[in-house]
């Protein structure tokens, strides 16, 4: 044993460097606090300098924070940054991840937090017992349809599906008015046809759950294989889709109404318009989804979770949430981020409550895969 | 039981060569200990070796084994339902891409060799290494390129719409025809490398005495270089296969689906059971194409006669110059020029945009990390294998040494597949780790730590060996202290082209990277996939920087 002391030392000081280095890392994001807090209120000023006196915070919160989240990057990186400044916690997060690998590691919880945009998934995980509810503060600013019965999850923003059309090629009415309309053919004939998203997609999941509700699994899946053999783009994502109709690749996609407020925020290619389909008389109304939070049941930072769910629920947090997406808020008291966004008050949905998309998910996926939808990218 | 009797009897072996059976011992192990010996030709190597070798194969492997195994329980169901539908597409497309691929590489790698080694194209030295150079440009990086330039709103569309008579952007990257052309134009230099260094030792002698038979030099290159040159080009040919099998980020991103990209989003959205029937299909795949291998090699011996050999001679392009040169001259300027002008460009932009800060170095080091670590260990464990393989020849030091070719072979997505099962249900404590990143690139790359290390070793005279073994020292000692030292060199190239290997490789770390631990590939793959241009670029340049360390190293090898 002793012939191997003298690697003691080099050991120890590259330990020691490596705590150097992280200490570096600490002092920088508390100066990163600092500037970011000069931009908001006087008041959470006070309270971070509160902060750094009694390190009260920092003292109840550290470690990690495990986030698995089903959304954009784009959409939810930010509101991570903000918790991991604002706490000290070190957020972990596997972007873009499905709801399934949940079920998968259930007898190896990794994640802490499950954020979804589709209410389908987390009423699914819910019924599997993989979630965990709690009485969290300013709960109530959601209305309870919008959560689970134990707030197993809790939804924060609102979407409706639709039609992102570009103006240069074509008008309004030139574009399909409803879901049905995608039965036909004719639409394949469009300048440069149009685009949807891989079968895999979280909102097209959703999308084709509410039809099923709607019209039953016969005439869903033969609509699934209508737009398979009509589209002629079919996407990883939503962001592609507004961007190639936005540019003239395609003349119109089925998208989130929000990603039409994104693309008109673009500084170029942003001539586009958007249809809510479904909205005449006794016709169906648009579906509706929503994004939320979910803490997962026997997660490894469970203090943490929890912690993180009371900080998301407060209103400067719930606008976090929405953030980029420029998604619609589900609490009524928050303005929008995309000022032009019709709504939701003034727009027809679909009679459905979203909990009972959670019924319909995993055989959603099997009829979209049945349909051949879910490999396809074209 | 055995084994240790057999280590036993080894040590006594090495000590005193005459006592070989101990009489105190039972017939029935006497027996087997004999058989040992013969299996090991009377030299077996020692218990600690022979260990280190085996657990190396299994490691190697076990991944593979029980994708395959998990496969076979998937159920019927998930058999019948894919075998209606989609295998008989994936197969079409995986196998049109891969046949297509294959043959325009050979085109242009062949061309390409013999027009740069054999005639007086000018600057034909320069050329020599400007063509391989596509080989440090990961396709998926080629593909981004691709995509900003030729894309539907890339730069060439503003030029076709700038002349009034072509109408409409016709030109569809994302199509079968984007993928092919982006896969050749980056997968060639495996052709052109080993061609060129086939064509370089060509013996003269031969061509002349077609030359003298009134035979043109069309009607010898078809007649006469080309035989020579099928073992050179059939070896190109399955490595560029290979390639386009297990190929994932290219094809994903010009949205073309194959074998691969189906396995991972199958295992993105959870369906294991899809996705391990898929990962046998494509499993077999593979063992066609190395089977067709073992066939032609087989089949094609051609022998070179060295003590007459001269060097083959220049020929005379005469009128063809311009148009030779012209098609070097292309063929650089689409698989090199264009796309590192196009990452120089982005990565400025980005560089304005101080898009490397601090994230950035984040996702470098990672890089850094995960790579340098899996050079390391692939050099460690390259080492029992390689010995007892060069040393020990028995049917259990070659099973060994193909065991370890298992992952080489075979995409990164079966690799992260099996390894995903295995930790998940099995070893829950490493599972989302990065450890499990590292173990997935030795699994991918130990075969080219091993073939750099063999190369060396095979240098080394067995005589050292012996006298170390008549000091006393057990195998794994003669191994390490004894030979490691002589064969180092080898060793740590072997280690470099395993760290740049890993800096590349994409699939196997999408699938494997544990929450909030991103490299530079993972970045290049997300930012691209979301038209971010200005991010991606950066790190998609220094992949390729990086890429550039070994390539003084292969052109050398060739």
């Amino acid at each position: 044993m002793k012939k191997y002391k003298f690697l003691l030392y080099p050991v120890m000081a590259l330990g020691l460097l490596a705590a150097g280095c992280g200490a570096d890392g600490d002092d920088e994001e508390t100066a990163d606090t600092g500037a970011d807090t000069d931009q908001e209120t006087e008041e959470q000023d006070d309270e971070s300098a509160e902060g750094d006196g009694t390190d009260e915070e920092a003292a109840e919160l550290d470690g990690e924070l495990v986030v698995y989240s089903a959304r954009n990057e784009q959409f939810v990186q930010a509101l991570l940054d903000k918790f991991e400044d604002e706490t000290g916690v070190e957020v972990r997060a596997l972007h873009e991840a499905d709801p399934l690998q949940l079920v998968e590691e259930q007898a190896n919880v990794q994640a802490d937090i499950f954020i979804s945009n589709d209410v389908g998934g987390l009423e699914y995980l819910n019924q599997e017992g993989l979630l965990e509810g709690g009485d969290y503060e300013n709960i109530d600013s959601i209305d309870e349809q919008y959560r689970a019965e134990n707030n197993e999850w809790i939804a924060l923003s609102t979407r409706a599906r639709g039609f992102i059309y570009n103006k240069d090629m074509v008008s309004e009415d030139e574009v399909p008015s409803s879901m049905e309309d995608l039965f036909d053919e004719e639409w394949a004939d469009v300048p440069n046809g149009y685009a949807i998203t891989r079968g895999g997609n979280g909102g097209m999941i959703g999308n084709v759950s509410a039809l099923r509700y709607e019209w039953g699994d016969e005439r869903t899946q033969e609509w699934v294989e209508a737009i398979r053999d009509n589209a002629a783009g079919i996407f990883e994502g939503h962001g592609d889709i507004r961007r190639a109709v936005g540019a003239g690749e395609h003349a119109f996609g089925l998208v989130n109404n929000y990603y039409y407020h994104q693309q008109l925020e673009e500084p170029n290619d942003n001539n586009v318009g958007f249809v809510y389909p479904d909205q005449g008389e006794g016709e169906m109304g648009a579906i509706a989804n929503a994004a939320g939070v979910s803490k997962v049941s026997g997660g490894p930072n469970s203090e943490n979770a929890e912690a993180f769910m009371n900080w998301v629920l407060e209103e400067e947090n719930q606008l976090a949430f929405v953030g980029e997406s420029l998604e619609v808020p589900i609490n009524p008291e928050l303005e929008p981020p995309f000022e032009d966004a019709v709504p939701v008050t003034e727009l027809n949905f679909q009679d459905m409550p979203l909990r009972e998309l959670g019924n319909y998910f995993q055989d959603t996926t099997r009829l979209i895969e049945d349909a051949g939808l879910d490999l396809d990218l074209r | 039981m055995t084994d240790k009797y057999n280590s036993h009897d080894n040590q006594q072996n090495t000590g005193t060569n005459a006592k070989v059976g101990d009489s105190r011992s039972p017939a029935l192990l006497r027996f087997i200990g004999r058989r040992w010996r013969a299996v090991w030709n009377g030299n077996p190597p020692g218990l600690i070796l022979l260990l280190a070798g085996l657990v190396v194969a299994l490691i190697m492997s076990v991944p593979i084994i029980y994708v395959a195994w998990r496969s076979l329980f998937a159920g019927a169901d998930s058999w019948l339902r894919l075998l209606d539908g989609r295998i008989p597409a994936l197969l079409w497309n995986t196998a049109s891409l891969t046949i297509a691929v294959t043959v325009l590489a050979i085109s242009i790698g062949v061309s390409l060799a013999w027009i740069v080694v054999r005639t007086d194209l000018p600057g034909r030295k320069t050329w020599q290494w400007l063509m391989a150079l596509p080989l440090v440009i990961p396709p998926y990086v080629g593909a981004v390129t691709y995509i900003i330039v030729f894309g539907p709103s890339g730069w060439a569309r503003d030029l076709w719409e700038a002349v009034p008579f072509l109408g409409d952007y016709a030109l569809n990257i994302y199509s079968f025809w984007g993928v092919f052309l982006v896969l050749t134009l980056f997968t060639y230099p495996y052709v052109f490398l080993i061609v060129s260094a086939s064509l370089r030792r060509m013996n003269r002698n031969y061509e002349e005495v077609a030359r003298s038979q009134g035979y043109s030099t069309s009607k010898i290159f078809w007649k006469v270089n080309l035989p020579f040159l099928r073992p050179a080009i059939g070896a190109g040919a399955i490595l560029i296969s290979l390639y386009v099998l297990s190929d994932f980020g290219a094809i994903a991103m010009l949205r073309y689906v194959t074998f691969t990209a189906a396995i991972y989003f199958q295992r993105a959205s959870f369906d294991t059971a899809s996705a391990s029937v898929l990962s046998l299909v494509l499993i077999v795949l593979t063992m066609v194409i190395l089977w067709i291998e073992v066939r032609t090699r087989k089949k094609n011996k051609f022998y070179q006669t060295s003590n007459s050999y001269r060097e083959p001679d220049t020929l005379k392009l005469g009128k063809w110059k311009p148009l030779a040169l012209v098609y070097v001259i292309t063929v650089f300027l689409f698989s090199v020029a264009l796309p590192i002008g196009v990452l120089l460009y982005w990565t400025y932009i980005g560089f304005e945009q101080h898009v490397i800060d601090e994230r950035f170095f984040g996702f470098a080091w990672n890089s850094l990390k995960v790579s340098a670590l899996a050079a390391v260990v692939a050099m460690v464990l390259a080492l029992p294998v390689i010995y007892l393989k060069s040393r020990y020849p028995s049917f259990i030091s070659t099973g060994i040494d193909k065991l370890s070719y298992a992952g080489y072979a075979l995409p990164g997505v079966i690799v992260a597949l099996g390894m995903v099962f295995i930790f998940n249900t099995h070893i829950p404590a490493f599972y989302n780790t990065y450890y499990l990143i590292i173990l997935a690139f030795v699994i991918r790359f130990l075969p080219q730590a091993m073939q750099a290390g063999e190369a060396s070793l095979s240098l080394v005279s067995p005589r050292i060996d012996e006298a170390a073994r008549s000091l006393g020292y057990p195998p794994w000692k003669v191994m390490l202290k004894v030979i490691l030292p002589s064969i180092m060199p080898g060793v740590l190239a072997g280690g470099a082209l395993v760290f740049v290997s890993s800096i590349k490789e994409l699939p196997a770390t999408l699938m494997l990277r544990p929450p909030g631990f991103d490299t530079l590939a993972v970045r290049v793959y997300y930012e691209a996939s979301e038209a971010i241009y200005y991010q991606a670029a950066p790190g998609a340049l220094l992949i390729v920087l990086v890429s550039l360390i070994p390539l003084r190293y292969l052109l050398k090898k060739y």
